[in-house]
């Protein structure tokens, strides 16, 4: 298939490599030009503008910072769409921006789909992410052999926007997993008890999570590199928390974990992973 | 002097009238005309039409936005008001967008002061509200003659955007205030002590406030009519919320107070007054 990828980042330039190994045709186009360097190598088209990178793609892939740039794209996109293009945009950003955006292309006869992804850049290597897909039918139709080459767990959610609501709820329970699993941590360590046992005992009951298991051992080995940078968490957070606050939604543990990520963001701790809130929580407790 | 006023509702309505009994030519203008009913003054078609009239210009507006369109906006106060004259904005809104417009009426010789307040309508009919002000300090004192007739504090917070600043801290106090003593109303209750009694021990003591005054009153005698409607506290915590957040402050209770409006909104109580968190408390 004739695919156009729009942006470059972290997470999009493995996601095109993999269309790529899959045998698609894949057009790609970023802000910065070195960016489309290393696509360029493996076989991609380069185009100037996003115009030129959808002109004849039966679907376009957008995978950039949030709903701003994700409109800003599209709409330079727009001028240079075959009839019948679907775009799918894989970056996070608010459900009611995903339907705004939805909206607007549909006016100008493009199907929108979100489908936001969770696995992080090791994911995104190896082909393995999670999608959560919101949009029509014939839209999931068009994109599921990229999403294939992309991702494992497809699940077409429902209709616009259900994606991102998907991947809300998702950032809810991986944002207050890492602090649960930091605070039992802190607990253990601050009552004089080795925590490597803790989590060795906890693995096999009920609070076994695939977060106590790998990012409990990234906490206990003080491996704070991203894998998710805690201000990438505190910004899904706030959608999170904004989206609430239109809906009226009481959700007190997300407000709390919000607020733990704000202040990793403001004390310096926004470029190291999200379980660096651990350093957070032993600053507070006096254990640093 | 003639003064223009948009935004005449439970605030701005008291106020603009005071302005008027100093003697100063009201000039005003309201997107619903109902709003103008009972005023006796000079009612003009556009912001921009009121702008060019008046040489000092009040806004008391909802929200962040319709501050701006008024302000910025087709029509609005930028295409009427002459340089030199001033904009003084009591709405409460986000500091960001206060800068914002302050700035583009810059560009225009335009002068424009935040001047938040805080009272509430009782305040505001009585002229005693707090005013907390951001812009020049000159500009401030050009105009204090005006805010002297609206209230007594009158406080030059810093530059443009600081009066909304000072007003998001006291929003945090004051709602904070208002949910703490909603629990305490609610613990004393749930355990069978007469609440007016409790209410009236601690007004002597050193829980005393005015929010346990009048929410504390309003909670006694379960009398939920708004005074200011929670609403609005609900929209200035979404504004709080993001100020935090551009700073990279954590502000745990706020954002637990935050959830509690949340909840009072899903109930359909946004137009009750904030003493509804008791009914929050008493849902679980």
């Amino acid at each position: 298939m004739k695919i156009a990828f729009l942006g470059l980042g972290i997470m999009g330039r493995p996601m095109a490599l993999n269309l790529l190994k899959g045998g698609h045709d894949v057009t790609v186009w970023a802000r910065r030009a070195e960016s489309m360097l290393p696509l360029q190598e493996a076989g991609a088209d380069t185009a100037t503008s996003p115009a030129e990178a959808v002109r004849g793609a039966e679907l376009v892939i957008s995978m950039v910072a949030d709903a701003p740039d994700v409109l800003d794209v599209l709409r330079q996109a727009a001028p240079g769409a075959s009839a019948g293009l679907v775009a799918v945009d894989m970056s996070t950003i608010a459900p009611a921006a995903a339907r705004n955006i939805h909206d607007e292309l549909a006016a100008l006869g493009i199907d929108f789909m979100d489908a936001p992804v969770s696995g992080g850049e090791v994911g995104a290597i190896a082909g393995t992410l999670s999608i959560m897909a919101g949009g029509s039918e014939a839209a999931f139709a068009r994109a599921q052999p990229a999403f294939e080459c992309m991702g494992k767990n497809i699940v077409h959610v429902g209709g616009s926007g259900a994606g991102q609501v998907t991947k809300a709820a998702n950032q809810i329970v991986t944002g207050m997993g890492v602090l649960a699993v930091a605070e039992a941590f802190a607990f253990a360590a601050k009552n004089g008890v080795d925590r490597s046992k803790v989590r060795e005992a906890l693995l096999g009951g009920f609070a076994y999570s695939k977060i106590l298991e790998n990012h409990g051992q990234r906490m206990l080995d003080r491996n704070f590199k991203p894998g998710f940078k805690s201000w990438m968490h505190e910004k899904d957070l706030n959608i999170v928390m904004q989206t609430a606050h239109e809906l009226g939604l009481c959700l007190p543990g997300s407000a709390a974990t919000a607020q733990m990520f704000n202040a990793m963001v403001g004390s310096g701790l926004g470029e190291e992973d999200s379980i660096a809130v651990l350093k957070l929580l032993e600053r507070l407790s006096g254990q640093a | 002097m003639k003064v223009g006023f948009i935004g005449l509702g439970v605030m701005g309505r008291p106020m603009a009238l005071h302005l008027q009994r100093a003697g100063h030519e009201l000039h005003v203008w309201a997107r619903r005309p109902a709003s103008l009913e009972g005023l006796a003054a000079t009612v003009c078609a556009t912001p921009a039409e009121l702008g060019r009239q008046c040489e000092v210009v009040f806004t008391v507006i909802t929200s962040s936005a319709d501050v701006e369109a008024v302000a910025l906006g087709p029509d609005g106060l930028s295409a009427g008001m002459a340089a030199g004259s001033v904009l003084v904005d009591c709405s409460t809104i986000a500091p960001d967008v206060e800068r914002r417009i302050a700035a583009r009426l810059g560009e225009q010789g335009i002068h424009m002061l935040d001047a938040p307040v805080s009272g509430g309508a009782q305040g505001a009919i009585d002229a005693t509200l707090a005013i907390m002000a951001g812009g020049e300090a000159a500009v401030l004192e050009r105009v204090r003659p005006l805010l002297a007739c609206l209230g007594q504090r009158i406080v030059h917070i810093g530059p443009n955007g600081a009066g909304q600043v000072a007003k998001a801290c006291n929003q945090m106090i004051m709602v904070a205030a208002i949910q703490a003593t909603a629990e305490a109303m609610r613990l004393a209750a749930a355990a069978g002590v007469d609440c007016a009694r409790v209410k009236q021990a601690l007004a002597g003591g050193s829980a005393a406030s005015r929010v346990l005054d009048v929410m504390g009153e309003r909670m006694v005698k379960r009398d939920f009519a708004a005074g200011i409607e929670a609403r609005l506290h609900h929209k200035d915590f979404g504004l709080v919320r993001e100020a935090a957040r551009q700073s990279g402050v954590p502000m745990p209770l706020t954002a637990a107070v935050d959830q509690q409006l949340n909840s009072l909104m899903a109930q359909g109580w946004g137009r009750d007054d904030t003493a509804s968190l008791l009914r929050v408390l008493e849902l679980a």
